[in-house]
């Protein structure tokens, strides 16, 4: 399991170009207008930090890079500003926008208007449990009220 | 012809803070742990179960998510849980999701669907069974019977 210590918005930017891709750092600066200087530094930084996963690229020189699924379950958990951006980047905003999504890695398993009924459905197998993350697109139109 | 309601399992109020308030007694369990938990009954709640930091401890539950949750003071992102919730008397048994709270709560989800009484009088929070047709001597103010 990853450690997500920073989530900078190069990170970010990568999320939401590459998603679950392989890029390399040509793709880094190419696509993103980031100097080979900071692709490189940044790379090297995010892959010890677990928010990115290196393989040896196939017949090329150099690496490519992934963004670790993991992350999006970690950043979920963790919430905040960095868990918007995510779903942002990620590009939920625009189709789940007021609804609650379930997560398993990049891609939504599923989606509900309503928390317990995703829920029900998403966590009814028990070996989903620990992959599959929950989380509110934006503010819930079902949002659970808690008067106390 | 209106139906007669008699007056079926009731739980005490909690008196550790004033007023009393109800409760409902409930079982909590997840990978093999269980607690017995009498949550505060909070009509204000429009969830099933909100569970408390000290439950959250005692059943060592980790996050399956967060959510954003609309309180009295504002909105806050809280973490979900999945737990199990046993009630006999109600009979419910199912795996459901619970936000986390500061205390544990029984919302309007988890009292749908059936008649209470709110004893003030007596501080006892009831269930009230419909047992057909109501007598045409019933002379209760009420209406209602304790079952014996």
């Amino acid at each position: 399991m990853c450690h997500v210590t920073f989530m900078n918005a190069a990170f970010v930017e990568a999320v939401r170009m590459f998603k679950s891709e392989p890029f390399c750092a040509a793709d880094f600066v190419g696509k993103l207008g980031y100097t080979p200087g900071y692709a490189r530094n940044f790379l090297s930084q995010a892959t010890r930090e677990g928010l990115l996963i290196a393989e040896s690229a196939r017949g090329r020189k150099g690496k490519n890079f992934r963004v670790d699924p993991d992350v999006i379950r970690e950043v979920v958990l963790r919430g905040g500003k960095e868990k918007d951006e995510l779903i942002e980047a990620l590009g939920l905003r625009s189709k789940y926008l007021g609804e609650y999504v379930a997560l398993r890695g990049f891609s939504v398993v599923d989606h509900d208007l309503d928390l317990y009924r995703l829920g029900e459905r998403v966590f009814s197998n028990a070996e989903t449990h620990g992959e599959i993350v929950v989380t509110n697109v934006g503010t819930p139109k079902r949002i659970i009220t808690v008067e106390i | 012809m209106g139906s007669r309601l008699d007056v079926g399992r009731c739980w005490n109020f909690n008196d550790d803070e004033q007023p009393a308030y109800p409760t409902i007694e409930v079982t909590l369990s997840a990978s093999g742990r269980r607690v017995s938990v009498r949550p505060k009954v909070d009509t204000g709640f429009n969830g099933s179960v909100a569970i408390g930091s000290s439950d959250v401890k005692r059943l060592r539950l980790t996050p399956a998510g967060t959510v954003l949750v609309k309180t009295a003071t504002g909105a806050n992102e809280v973490p979900v849980y999945l737990v199990k919730i046993t009630q006999p008397q109600l009979a419910i048994a199912h795996t459901t999701l619970a936000v986390g709270t500061e205390r544990s709560l029984v919302g309007r989800k988890l009292l749908q669907n059936r008649t209470w009484l709110l004893d003030c009088r007596e501080g006892r929070f009831c269930i009230a069974i419909r047992t057909g047709p109501r007598r045409a001597d019933a002379d209760s103010a009420t209406g209602y019977r304790t079952s014996p």
